[in-house]
């Protein structure tokens, strides 16, 4: 039973999250536009983009190795996988672990490591440039990451993702001050993790001021629209993480096609309204020169261990 | 069972690839004992020489030893048959048999320190090793800096053998007795100071920050086979020595396991961060070896903790991630050093920035080196992350259970080792971008070829073990009779093909398959030239402002000027230098004044006979009077 439930589970899962993500790109242009007086890109515009992407030939450098050509599918599998470790509608029992949180982590780290390799094989010197950079961020960020996956451990007492959303989904009391402070901590997290504002500008057409599109800028065709739609699936899933921690209304405990339904919608308005707040938190601030996101990790760090250090003394 | 062993390393008249392949020989039939004790055999004990009452050497091998026995079995099997090769291609005729021979006898005294019974063996044992692999690392001894990296590891070693020795003089006046037996009651002063004594011994042996400085200068200078034994066994061994005494010996206390940790996490850190900036492939993986050993002494510490807190399932997993690691990084940091042997042979250079597009011309090497690369950076589901994983468990779920301190510090530490393995990922993208991709940097990256089969086979068998200790890690240590609270490995891995085939599946019916192969886009530049690269410096360069601070790089500027207001630049220098801190701070002005103390001494030999037939002279009388004193 319960792996029937599982499979269908890894089925409804993957199929939101790819049918779902591309949507909130759009819409955090399109916030952006409106914030700056622009009209903005239609909603469906990334599915545009990644349809007219897998129409096209890919083009290989004469440099490059099947590095190039594989990271795009191992980063597209990573992030799926990771994908499966975040519930966005429906909660089913952890099957061999699936949902471990620090698996979750590295998950993400086995998608980087690929595409970090795939912009240094071509030999050109932007994608070196954009590995280095976003390898270099990845680390310095890794220590909160850690300490506040640490302290959701700590507050629910469990290690699995699975068991953090259903405790939360189960109890009355909707947010409590410390989730509160671990979600704002996730929300750095969440503008690191997927360069945007002030990290990193996705809007940039400069390449030499680019990080997280400096490493797939030699990718083309097919392979540029994986790393697009898979860029486009851990943004959705951070934020799934937040949205389903913190606010797991409607949320299906149990597998019924009704449940199903209004918990996808009840998502989409979620993460809606989140893709909203960081469209306007970005437009709100500069993009911060390279060498002052340690200064402002360091911030990010000291907030989240304070938390922790809250929640050890009281 | 050891007989058959004895003669496999002793032979060493026979030609160099007989030797070898008996080192292969007997390392197998050592791994299968020793797999049967791992999966609940019964210990065995074997007295070997025994002449005197207290002085016995003697042999006990239970579950621990019997694991790093499997390690050390089944990286010398593989380093054996990469050498076959490799040897035909080392300078030095006459030396080549020997260094076979020297070889053996390295492995053996490591499997021997590993089945030591007490005390007394563990040492002379101990000393051996030294020895043993002293001789390996002075193999080249007229190469540039040898004889340097040869007597710094000839003091470090020898450092760590004092410390090991007080420690079990100091165990001795404390029981009367050399067993490596449990001690009973309250620690005194006297076995604290045994502990701290031994501590400081494997740690000096094992590279802990700071008494690391042999490493990166011995593993550079020795052969590949010995830097691949060096790195991936012999500091296993201190971490088998530090992990018996406190087992067996010692009820450790809390604060010896905030010691361990501690300075694991400063290795951890440090090490890696050294890593970073070392564009020599053999040092890098060297420093690379400290931050791994830095991990497993945070298990370790971790396991000490959790034990004197009470909280015996924790410090289970904290214990089993640091044993795993070591088995982890056994292996694919053999596998590491054998692949850039080869490199090293094809390219006849070990500087990184010379390398470059080597993946065309050595696929199979760069294959090789890519599953090390995967392991060593902790990516699933290979075997690197699940033993990582094992300790960040342990991390994750302790915190919730010890006193508020320890919490805070285990937070600090933790936070520490996610920087320390993100790092990694950093490092060996850079190492395996420079290397294999791109273009070759240098005329000697371009002429480089494929090393011969046997070089390959080596390698590749740690490969598949590599790959499968990851997926199977929780099979493995159910199997061994444990149980941890891990996700299962290979439902990642099964649902990472099944990710990667439908990924495949779904465009190979919705887009078109063809690749074109088009120029790298070299800003309008006609070709694209191997300096416009991004170099290995230039991609560290951003950790490496960063991290400023711990490099201590010293900046001088001096500047001439023509005129007054210092306005017309007239000449003037400017240098960027790298301070080696622990070197110029702490290991220079230690040894300055035990320079100044030996030349001190050095008064007394003066050369002259007569002066030294007084001495014997003295000492005759002296000893006369003592004696008579005594009866």
């Amino acid at each position: 039973m319960s792996s029937i439930e599982f499979i269908l589970y890894l089925v409804i899962n993957t199929a939101v999250v790819l049918l779902v993500a591309p949507l909130f790109m759009s819409l955090l242009k399109k916030v952006k536009a409106k914030t700056q007086g622009r009209q903005g890109p239609p909603l469906l515009q990334t599915y545009y983009m990644i349809a007219k992407l897998f129409q096209k030939e890919a083009i290989c450098s004469p440099n490059s190795s099947w590095i190039m050509r594989v990271a795009p599918y191992m980063n597209m599998a990573a992030i799926l996988i990771a994908a499966l470790f975040v519930p966005l509608v429906f909660v089913p029992g952890s099957v061999g672990g699936i949902g471990n949180i620090i698996l979750f982590l590295y998950l993400l780290t086995l998608g980087r490591f690929f595409m970090a390799l795939g912009g240094l094989d071509a030999g050109s010197a932007f994608g070196g440039m954009g590995s280095s950079r976003e390898m270099s961020i990845a680390a310095i960020i890794e220590p909160t990451t850690i300490i506040v996956f640490a302290a959701l451990a700590f507050a629910f007492k469990s290690l699995n993702i699975f068991d953090m959303v259903f405790a939360s989904a189960a109890t009355s009391v909707l947010a409590t001050p410390t989730l509160i402070l671990i979600a704002i901590s996730l929300f750095i997290i969440l503008i690191v993790e997927t360069g945007q504002v002030p990290v990193d500008n996705p809007e940039t057409h400069l390449e030499l001021t680019m990080i997280h599109e400096g490493m797939y800028l030699e990718q083309s065709g097919r392979n540029l629209a994986l790393m697009e739609l898979s860029s486009a699936v851990k943004f959705t899933l951070l934020m799934a993480l937040i949205t389903n921690l913190i606010f797991p209304i409607g949320i299906a405990l149990t597998l019924t096609v009704a449940g199903i339904m209004i918990a996808v919608v009840l998502f989409v308005i979620k993460a809606s309204v989140l893709t909203v707040i960081i469209g306007l938190f970005e437009s709100s601030i500069a993009k911060t020169r390279f060498f002052q996101l340690p200064n402002l990790f360091t911030m990010a760090f000291f907030f989240s261990t304070l938390i922790i250090i809250i929640e050890v003394f009281t | 069972m050891l007989i058959p062993l004895i003669a496999g390393h002793r032979d060493r008249n026979v030609i160099r690839t007989a030797s070898l392949s008996l080192t292969i020989l007997a390392s197998a039939l050592m791994a299968v004992p020793a797999i049967a004790i791992l999966l609940g055999g019964d210990p065995v004990a074997i007295t070997a020489y025994a002449p005197a009452g207290l002085f016995s050497i003697g042999f006990f091998i239970d579950k621990l030893a019997a694991f790093f026995i499997l390690i050390i079995a089944v990286v010398s099997a593989c380093i054996a048959l990469y050498s076959i090769e490799y040897v035909k291609h080392m300078e030095g005729e006459s030396r080549r048999n020997l260094f076979c021979g020297c070889m053996n006898l390295f492995i053996f005294a490591m499997v021997l320190v590993v089945a030591s019974a007490n005390t007394i063996a563990f040492f002379l044992f101990w000393e051996l090793m030294a020895a043993s692999s002293f001789l390996l690392v002075m193999y080249e001894y007229d190469g540039r800096g040898t004889a340097r990296a040869g007597i710094f590891y000839f003091v470090m070693t020898h450092l760590s053998t004092l410390f090991v020795l007080f420690g079990i003089i100091l165990l001795w006046v404390e029981t009367g007795s050399f067993a490596i037996a449990s001690l009973t009651g309250a620690p005194t002063l006297m076995v604290t100071l045994a502990f701290l004594s031994l501590f400081l011994g494997f740690s000096i042996k094992g590279g802990i920050i700071p008494f690391h400085k042999w490493l990166p200068y011995a593993h550079p200078a020795s052969p590949t086979p010995i830097s691949a034994l060096m790195s991936a066994v012999m500091l296993k061994i201190a971490v088998y020595g530090l992990i018996r005494f406190l087992i067996t010996v010692f009820s450790p206390e809390l604060w010896w396991g905030i010691l361990i940790l501690v300075f694991g996490t400063i290795s951890g850190v440090l090490g890696v961060i050294y890593a970073l900036k070392e564009h020599n492939i053999k040092a890098m993986l060297a420093y690379s070896s400290i931050e791994n050993i830095g991990i497993i002494f945070m298990g370790i510490g971790l396991f000490v903790i959790l034990s004197a807190a009470d909280l015996p399932l924790l410090a289970t997993i904290a214990l089993l991630g640091a044993l795993f690691h070591s088995l982890n990084h056994a292996i694919f940091k053999s596998l590491l050093f054998l692949t850039a042997g080869s490199v090293i042979k094809a390219t006849h250079t070990r500087n990184i920035e010379q390398m470059g597009g080597l993946i065309h011309r050595m696929p199979k090497t760069a294959g090789l080196f890519f599953v090390g690369s995967l392991g060593v950076a902790a990516i699933p589901p290979l075997n690197g992350f699940a033993s990582e994983l094992l300790i960040l468990i342990a991390f994750f779920t302790s915190v919730t259970e010890v006193e508020p301190l320890v919490k805070v510090l285990l937070f600090v530490c933790l936070a520490l080792f996610a920087m320390t393995s993100a790092l990694t990922t950093s490092c060996f993208v850079k190492a395996f971008g420079t290397v294999f991709l791109g273009m070759p940097r240098s005329a000697r990256g371009e002429n480089a070829h494929e090393v011969k089969a046997l070089m390959l086979i080596g390698p590749g068998i740690l490969a598949v073990a590599c790959v499968f200790l990851g997926l199977f890690a929780l099979q493995i240590i159910v199997w061994a009779g444990f149980s941890v609270p891990m996700p299962d490995m290979l439902l990642v891995g099964l649902l990472l093909i099944l990710m990667l085939v439908l990924t495949y599946v779904a465009l190979y019916f919705t887009s078109p398959r063809t690749i074109r192969v088009s120029d790298t886009w070299g800003c309008g530049a006609p070709s694209q030239k191997a300096g416009s690269e991004y170099t290995a410096h230039g991609f560290s360069q951003p950790l490496f402002m960063i991290f400023s601070s711990l490099y201590r790089t010293q900046i001088t500027n001096d500047r001439e000027f023509y005129d007054e207001p210092r306005a017309i630049f007239k000449s003037g220098t400017a240098e960027i230098r790298l301070l080696k801190v622990f070197e110029e701070y702490i290991y220079l002005p230690i040894a300055m004044q035990f320079r100044r103390l030996a030349t001190t001494i050095a008064r007394i030999q003066n050369g002259c006979l007569d002066t030294y037939v007084l001495y014997v002279f003295i000492t005759v009388i002296a000893l006369l009077v003592f004696l008579g004193w005594s009866v």
